[in-house]
Formats: C-alpha cells, sequence, structure tokens
C-alpha cells in the first residue's frame, strides 16, 4: 500500500466513493441520470421539468445519442421521446480508429475482454404530459454534450395573463 | 483528492457540489484498455483524465445549469464526476488518449510495449 500523497488517486479512494455515494443516497441528493442497467418497468429516460410563465423546459440526459437517434413529437399537453442507444460493442467498434465492421470480419481482430459494462443501451419511449397544452408549432429542442433541452412554450390562451382591477 | 458528496437540502432544485459516480464500460484489448464513461453535460476542458501508480483517475466539473423559472419534476440530479480505476501495472501513462464527444468521454490506454506478446520469428538455418 503506497503512502497517502494528496492529489493521487489511491485505492481507498474507491471504497471512499462507495461511501460518499451511500451517504449521498441516504440524504435526499437526486439520483444520477438513468442510464445504468435498468430494469424492464422503470421510466425512462429521468427528465427534469422546469415552468416558467411562458412555457417548459424539458432536459434529459442522452450520453452517445446524436440528434438522428432521438425522436421528439408533441401535440396538446403531451410529449414523446423517443430513442436508441446503441450496444457498447456496436459503439466500440465504431470508436475504432481502423474501421467498423463486425469483429470477425475487421482487420482488427484482436479479442476483446469486457472488465466493467455498467452503461445502458437499446431503446427507450416515454410519455410526459404537461400541465397544460403548448404550442407544437414553437417547440424547440438541442441536443449538446449529451443533454437533450426541449423548451416548450405555453399556448398563448394557457399563458398567465394580468388582469387589472378597476377602482370604483 | 476526494471529493466530498455534501448533503442535500432540497431535492427540488440542482445541488451545487454534488458528485456522481459515472458509468462505465471497461474493455481489454489486448494492446490497449479502453474505457467509454457516460458523462452528458461536461466540457473537454474541464475534465481531467491522470494516470499514477497504475490508477486512471477521471474528474470532471460540471457547472451548474442555467435555469429559469421553478422546477415542476425533478427526477435526476446534476454534478460532478469522479471515478478512480485500478488498471495495474504495465501501461504507458505518456501515450493515453482521451476524447469526449456527445456527453461520452473515451480513454485508450495503451500497454508498454515491453510487456505485449511478441511472436518471435524462427530462422531457418
Amino acid at each position: 500500500m503506497p503512502a497517502y500523497r494528496p492529489g493521487f488517486a489511491l485505492p481507498l479512494d474507491e471504497l471512499r466513493e462507495e461511501i460518499d455515494r451511500l451517504w449521498s443516497s441516504l440524504v435526499t441528493a437526486p439520483p444520477l441520470h438513468g442510464w445504468g442497467t435498468r430494469s424492464e418497468e422503470s421510466v425512462f429516460p429521468a427528465v427534469n421539468l422546469r415552468e416558467t410563465d411562458d412555457g417548459f423546459s424539458i432536459e434529459a440526459e442522452l450520453p452517445g445519442l446524436g440528434v438522428a437517434d432521438v425522436d421528439i413529437s408533441v401535440s396538446g399537453d403531451c410529449l414523446v421521446l423517443k430513442g436508441a442507444r446503441r450496444s457498447a460493442d456496436e459503439a466500440a467498434e465504431g470508436a475504432t480508429p481502423s474501421g467498423g465492421g463486425n469483429a470477425d470480419g475487421s482487420q482488427s481482430a484482436a479479442k476483446v475482454v469486457w472488465l466493467l459494462r455498467e452503461r445502458g443501451t437499446g431503446a427507450f419511449e416515454r410519455r410526459i404530459t404537461l400541465p397544460v397544452p403548448v404550442d407544437s408549432q414553437r417547440v424547440d429542442a438541442s441536443l449538446i454534450d449529451g443533454v437533450l433541452t426541449v423548451v416548450l412554450p405555453k399556448l398563448a390562451a394557457c399563458q398567465p395573463r394580468k388582469v387589472p382591477v378597476r377602482g370604483a | 483528492m476526494v471529493t466530498r458528496t455534501t448533503a442535500a437540502s432540497s431535492a427540488t432544485e440542482p445541488q451545487p457540489g454534488l458528485t456522481y459516480r459515472p458509468h462505465v464500460d471497461v474493455s481489454d484489448r489486448g494492446t490497449e484498455v479502453v474505457l467509454v464513461a457516460d458523462m452528458p453535460g461536461a466540457t473537454a476542458d474541464t475534465i481531467d483524465v491522470t494516470f499514477e501508480d497504475g490508477v486512471l483517475a477521471i474528474h470532471a466539473a460540471v457547472a451548474p445549469r442555467a435555469t429559469s423559472g421553478r422546477a415542476i419534476q425533478q427526477e435526476y440530479g446534476i454534478g460532478n464526476y469522479r471515478r478512480t480505476l485500478r488498471l495495474g501495472e504495465g501501461f504507458d501513462g505518456a501515450r493515453i488518449a482521451a476524447d469526449y464527444r456527445r456527453g461520452v468521454l473515451t480513454i485508450r490506454v495503451p500497454r508498454l510495449a515491453a510487456v505485449l506478446p511478441r511472436k518471435v520469428e524462427v530462422r531457418a538455418g
């Protein structure tokens, strides 16, 4: 066991991280986005929804997905997020500089041994009901560094209107 | 240094100072070990990758999102990322390559040539 030197990672750090993680799960810290191993019935992807006077914004973490991998549709007060992430094998093949193709067909036929596989894959579909209908024509979505942001303006009829009060 | 996860005081607003352990895939490809980590919302210049004594450490400082309005549904948290992995000896720390794209960090840690199996040709006499 090497002596403790501040600034460097140590095996004990891993234990410390586990303890930190356990501790933060005991207090009310929100969980990490759900891209781990997930059960069939879990609601996915996790979203953070905010409301302003003009509309709503929804954020979801979609690491590794491109614009073409996400499908968003809006109708009335319903937003549907659809998409898929490729399996780790496909993604790893795509990331290999020597080129794609299957392991048995490509020139880099080195045997791959998985040491850890925690990143979830597969297709998802989530239907989110908003408190009030939104203007589907003006919905804007962006996917930057794996973060999907959808901005949904409320219909004019649903926006708060300040009502002046007349005096006597 | 160990980044401490601070106790959250409210479940409805993003907490400053949270640190998460990113999900990773790690594969051994013979000549190198490849680590892929989901770290959405980070930026390439705030990601710190170090390799020391056979331990690969990843840290990313994630700035709080610019948010307006009020949170009405908060299903996940946003915070820094930190993870360490013990790879062991025989790796070439000087040739580690890291790439951040679409919220995914990919790190390639090559093995030292000296530890790779080498096929020795037998000459005919």
